[in-house]
């Protein structure tokens, strides 16, 4: 008897199984056939293992959609990754969904997001932070690089002035004409803002010292903290980080020791108002909504790569806030003077720490 | 910069507790686990849980010894699923503990988001428990020793607490002789009439009490937030210490120490540039360190006999 029960029950459940899953796939069908009349336009987005929350880099993609979705209409979809065997499938699955342009956010994606476009060439892609190469890639696949050197360079000339001939300023600055800069990962874009922040530091104060420490990780605030402690015993009073949720370490050492941080990709100082003295910038948000809407004006630059620098309003340093005051009117000259001089081509900032001359 | 021999210096000390601190208290709960003859590899996922309930509630009171013990309680809690799975419903160890630490991630993400409104990082919290760094008077003046034992902040204390009374405990209690017992020969600790269900159960909420703690450290007294994933494999690492350290308090101590000492010296390196080799040579030196003294110390050291058997009760009697 008993075992009649059980399996009658069983054969209950897969039935109610079956037919539920009949009944939802039948209501899908219904669905697209009253939309087609006037069908909005998805856009999707995988983040990387940081995920949304990141307050920077994931963030500051979504927001780009959000934008397009506030500007041209468009409906935006996020998906968040979990480890790195998440990327193919995201962005596929995107993709298959009809979404028409798909964003893969982070340097790691660039393999993944290659496979996507090859295997799905009726959808559009867009790397940030990925290098799609013209030779070889898919004429549906576009990358989106930064001058991360640029925000780094401005952040650098405003360290290597403040840190030491300007030190009177503020009790927080000492003489020991040290800077820190505190890295996550050491890819591309990180290289490339340590890169500019050294060349700035030297090009106003050739004999700064900048110390530089990698924790390997973007989400490991003691590693961070402790990066920048050890910085700070040596004599820095500035301390510059590209490390994502690692740099909240940082910019909280430097709190605890009285001293000054620089954030980064966006406006960090909230986080710590009487620390950050400004932030490195990535302009995620504009150049997302850009590619966005290069999309729906039929204009998107496949197979290609673009860089977005200064003259897109891509790069550049973050209001000083408090510290509007504090710092000399002889520095904010220099810093603009920089900015000009970099629209107009003047300044060659090298990317690489090779290039710079960095041992 | 100056030499090598820059870097070795009062500071180097210091930090070397600094990061210590959340290994030694896991490992500490480890040891006790373990020697109850439950294998835990759960700590990862106790730590993280213990430093988001740490967090958000000294976010939402703004009082972080209350954090300290929620995040104390939630890891406590949180490891009472790992002993129901193997004490109570006889599950293999490994899985229990493997399936815990993909729970927690889980968890913490899921709560972000619904108290939150987002995952990543939560808002700072009002009042770190680093303001209340306290020089224990005279004692913090002894050269060198003083510094860096007695001049610390509350979570850091705790743990130097911890592992003396663990190793009394251990060594000089009739629990501790218990808790020994559990782990080589439960069947005789059961003929005495002690239970060994009930003493395995103590061993696995202590041992979420410590890595809970362990979790709020990284949290609301190291920092003052809460970021995913900030543990950051801590709670692997403390298993390698416990085993290296013998399966003894004093032993996680050292060998909980010797990691957080290779982690400070290797951002020092860093620092002066001592080898011009890429600088993630320098960060998997710690883990490297601890790779090599685990598997050269790890046949001197000898695990609980009964470690990671079931123990039923009614199968002994027959």
């Amino acid at each position: 008897m008993k075992g009649n029960l059980k399996s009658f029950l069983i054969l209950s459940l897969v039935l109610v199984l079956v037919l539920s899953m009949a009944l939802f796939s039948c209501k899908k069908k219904e669905e697209p056939k009253a939309e087609e009349t006037a069908a909005p336009v998805k856009v999707g987005m995988a983040t990387d293992v940081g995920g949304l929350g990141d307050k920077s880099f994931n963030d500051g993609a979504y927001n780009g959609l959000l934008l397009g979705k506030e500007r041209l209409g468009i409906v935006p979809t996020v998906v968040e990754s979990k480890q790195q065997t998440d990327y193919v499938p995201n962005l596929s699955g995107l993709a298959e969904d009809g979404h028409k342009l798909v964003f893969a956010v982070g340097f790691l994606m660039a393999d993944a997001l290659l496979e996507a476009a090859k295997n799905n060439p009726d959808a559009y892609f867009a790397g940030i932070d990925i290098f799609v190469d013209p030779a070889t890639a898919p004429k549906n696949v576009m990358g989106i690089l930064y001058k991360e050197e640029e925000s780094g360079y401005l952040a650098g000339v405003l360290a290597g002035l403040m840190t030491k001939k300007y030190a009177s300023a503020s009790p927080k600055l000492n003489d020991q004409n040290v800077v820190g800069v505190v890295l996550g990962m050491f890819i591309p874009p990180v290289e490339k803002f340590e890169v500019g922040f050294y060349q700035g530091v030297k090009a106003v104060n050739p004999d700064c010292q900048v110390i530089s420490v990698t924790t390997g990780s973007f989400t490991d605030q003691a590693k961070g903290k402790e990066a920048a402690l050890a910085m700070i015993e040596n004599g820095a009073d500035i301390i510059f980080h590209a490390a994502g949720l690692t740099g909240l370490g940082a910019i909280n050492a430097a709190k605890e020791k009285g001293v000054f941080a620089i954030g980064v990709d966006v406006d960090q100082n909230p986080v710590a108002p009487d620390t950050v003295l400004t932030s490195a910038v990535k302009g995620i948000v504009n150049s997302t909504y850009l590619t966005i809407e290069s999309m729906m004006q039929d204009r998107f630059e496949g197979g290609t790569t673009k860089t977005f620098g200064i003259n897109e309003d891509s790069t550049g340093i973050a209001p000083f806030h408090q510290f509007d005051s504090m710092i000399p009117q002889e520095v904010k000259d220099i810093i603009n003077q920089t900015i000009a001089d970099m629209k107009a081509g003047k300044i060659k900032i090298a990317t690489t720490r090779a290039e710079a001359g960095m041992k | 910069m100056s030499g090598i021999l820059s870097v070795f210096n009062l500071n180097l000390l210091i930090a070397t507790i600094r990061l210590s601190t959340p290994i030694t208290l896991a490992a500490l709960g480890a040891t006790i686990c373990e020697r109850a003859g439950i294998v835990n590899i759960a700590m990862e996922g106790i730590m993280i849980i213990g430093s988001f309930f740490a967090a958000v509630t000294a976010l939402a009171t703004g009082n972080p010894w209350l954090g300290l013990l929620a995040g104390l309680l939630a890891g406590g809690i949180f490891s009472l699923i790992h002993a129901v799975a193997t004490i109570s419903l006889h599950l293999d160890h490994v899985v229990s503990g493997a399936v815990l630490n993909i729970l927690a991630f889980g968890i913490t993400r899921y709560l972000m988001v619904l108290f939150f409104g987002h995952p990543g990082t939560t808002d700072a919290i009002p009042l770190s428990l680093y303001r209340f760094q306290w020089a224990i008077p005279g004692l913090s003046r002894i050269p060198i020793l003083g510094p860096i034992f007695f001049n610390q902040t509350p979570i850091v204390y705790f743990s130097f607490i911890l592992v003396i009374f663990f190793a009394f405990v251990m060594k000089k209690t009739k629990f501790g002789l218990h808790v020994r017992a559990a782990g080589e020969h439960p069947l005789a600790l059961e003929t005495i009439g002690v239970s060994v269900f009930k003493i395995r159960y103590l061993a696995v909420f202590i041992s979420g009490l410590t890595s809970g703690l362990a979790g709020a450290y990284l949290s609301i007294e190291n920092n003052v937030s809460f970021t995913e994933g900030m543990t950051n494999g801590r709670g692997f690492i403390a298993l390698a210490a416990n085993i290296s350290g013998g399966w003894t308090p004093l032993g996680s101590f050292l060998s909980s120490l010797f990691f957080g000492f290779a982690d400070a010296l290797q951002v020092r390196f860093q620092i002066i540039k001592l080898v011009n080799v890429p600088s993630e040579i320098f960060i998997i030196f710690p883990y490297v360190a601890t790779v090599i003294v685990v598997a050269g110390l790890v046949r001197k050291s000898r695990s609980p006999k009964a470690l990671g058997n079931d123990f039923m009760i009614e199968k002994e009697r027959d």
